[in-house]
């Protein structure tokens, strides 16, 4: 299980995630938490994918049940509130 | 200020007047935009979707006329209350679905399409004695593929647990749309319609503003097919051909060259694929325009359907700008299941199996299920003949090409663009001709008329001179 256990710390560690998975012509700098992140091209749909295996692997969240949401996914905010969620 | 510079001024202010904060600010003080509420507008939306409905039934009756042996008014009235019965009971399933029983809350959609398949199946062996009944199975099994995509993101909404707040309502209007629209949902279902509803009248003037300039630039489409129908393809009923008196470039249309109808040099024969994939593209542009721009009027301001496909620099980009919500329809019921269920510490096997599942498996599925030959009139050898059997190939290529240009896109990702570095003109030409060519050319696959699987691959081949 991982050690992340505030907000600020999950926020830095997404971040860093997100640096790794973005756009080449759109470098992320400061992001704000509500910041549409694939319509505001910080990111493509397919990354999304990639969002998903570091929930799994990094949080242990299980989509089986519940689904993809992509509105879960869909910026920095809304991946927090649902890793603090537990995926439900 | 040069002449340049005003026209491009000029044209960005017309191009962009929905954005003119100026128009907004004067319109959403109107008495009608004030007046015309999210509860308004949403309960418009509830007695117009009946009122679709029962059109939409009444039509069907007269359009499968020679099947049926007992028509009138009765039974369109006994299908549409059925149906709406049938809703509301997959309403409550969403709304309580933590209830259902685990082998359907762990496969809503399979639950789902197995009902449907039921219904359609007592289509098939209803006795010609049934009389009206018979009618009325077969008017609820004709409408099923129309709806089931659109009860599917009803359930899904249910999964994530997002529709226990909800009314029946806020489920219908997008079941039967007023605006109508294709068996694929534009706009998906209640929680993305939600999430985009305007609240205010300075959201809802901006939605709006952004319908009209989608119906507007359907139009404009509608008006180039038209006239690359008299100027390229030559066609004789095109209403603008006796103003071009004549005149036409006279390129044969590609399905007529597939069935050797007519004879073509090379390269005619491959100007004529990338035109019919232009004509296509512009074809969808124009009907995905019109829906949103209806649903945008009334307030939702979702995503374009279509949005600059013919600049996509790679097929996933393409695929992404193309249809947006057929491909949204793939994600959400084809691939995310599969992706989050099989292969885990697999993940290039996870990848190529979910897109499998999507753009192979799915996409098959949802043209078998919408063919227009009828499943309901249980003429299945004859659907999988016409439409399933030269739609294998183009929809195994179609996932192909989406696999490796996932893989690519994944490589690229992650490294940070060096200043000055962004890609060239040049190299932006040659990737969009790369994508245009791949699209021309798996479109042998999915072009009208009787020719074969093997037939187009023989046509396919010929293009390289064998």
């Amino acid at each position: 299980m991982n050690s992340l256990n505030d907000r600020p710390a999950r926020k830095a560690a997404l971040i860093e995630f997100l640096r790794n998975i973005q756009r080449p012509d759109h470098p992320i700098d400061a992001i704000p938490e509500d910041q549409k992140l694939v319509e505001s091209g910080l990111i493509d749909s397919l990354a999304l994918l990639q969002i998903v295996s570091y929930l799994e692997e990094t949080y242990r969240i299980d989509f089986r049940e519940r689904g993809v949401n992509p509105a879960d996914l869909g910026s920095v905010g809304a991946i927090l509130d649902l890793i603090e969620r537990g995926g439900a | 200020m040069t002449t340049m510079s005003m026209l491009r001024d000029a044209y960005r202010a017309i191009s962009q007047f929905h954005e003119n904060e100026r128009l907004i600010a004067w319109l959403q003080d109107r008495r009608a935009v004030v007046w015309f509420t999210a509860r308004r507008r949403r309960q418009i939306l509830f007695f117009g979707a009946i009122l679709a409905g029962a059109i939409a039934t009444f039509r069907r009756q007269s359009q499968w006329k020679s099947h049926l042996s007992a028509t009138g008014w009765l039974a369109p009235i006994l299908a549409v209350a059925i149906l709406l019965a049938l809703l509301y009971l997959l309403y409550l399933a969403a709304k309580h679905f933590s209830r259902l029983p685990a082998l359907v809350r762990r496969r809503p959609q399979i639950a789902l399409h197995t009902l449907f398949w039921l219904i359609i199946v007592l289509a098939w062996i209803a006795p010609d004695e049934a009389g009206v009944w018979k009618t009325v199975i077969f008017l609820i099994a004709v409408s099923i593929p129309y709806l089931v995509w659109r009860c599917g993101y009803m359930l899904l909404s249910g999964q994530r647990g997002k529709a226990a707040g909800t009314s029946f309502r806020d489920h219908l209007f997008y079941i039967w749309p007023i605006w109508g629209g294709a068996n694929v949902p534009a706009g998906k279902g209640a929680d993305y319609l939600t999430q985009c509803e305007a609240q205010s009248p300075d959201a809802y003037t901006r939605s709006a503003l952004a319908g009209i300039k989608l119906l507007i630039l359907a139009q404009i489409w509608d008006l180039t097919q038209l006239l690359m129908g008299a100027l390229v393809f030559s066609n004789p009923k095109n209403s603008l051909a006796p103003l071009l008196k004549g005149y036409s470039l006279e390129i044969p249309r590609a399905r007529t060259l597939l069935a050797n109808e007519a004879p073509a040099s090379l390269l005619m024969t491959w100007l004529s694929l990338y035109l019919e994939f232009i004509w296509e593209t512009l074809n969808i542009a124009a009907r995905g325009h019109v829906w949103i721009g209806a649903l945008r009027l009334l307030g939702f301001n979702v995503f374009r359907n279509t949005y600059k496909p013919l600049l996509a620099t790679s097929i996933i980009d393409f695929w992404n700008r193309y249809y947006y919500y057929f491909k949204e329809l793939l994600v959400e019921f084809f691939f995310f299941p599969i992706y989050v269920r099989y292969f885990r510490t697999q993940p290039k096997l996870r990848m190529f199996v979910a897109v499998f599942a999507a753009a192979f498996v799915g996409n098959m599925y949802y043209h078998f299920l919408n063919a227009r030959n009828g499943i309901a009139a249980g003429e299945l050898p004859n659907i999988w003949a016409t439409l399933g059997r030269p739609r294998t190939g183009y929809c195994f290529l179609l996932a192909l090409g989406i696999y490796i240009s996932m893989l690519r896109q994944q490589k690229k990702r992650g490294k940070t663009a060096q200043p000055n570095a962004g890609t060239t003109l040049a190299r932006r030409l040659v990737q969009m001709a790369g994508v245009w060519t791949f699209f021309s050319l798996i479109y042998i696959w999915d072009l009208a008329g009787s020719a074969t699987l093997f037939d187009r691959v023989g046509f396919f081949f010929s293009l390289f001179g064998f």
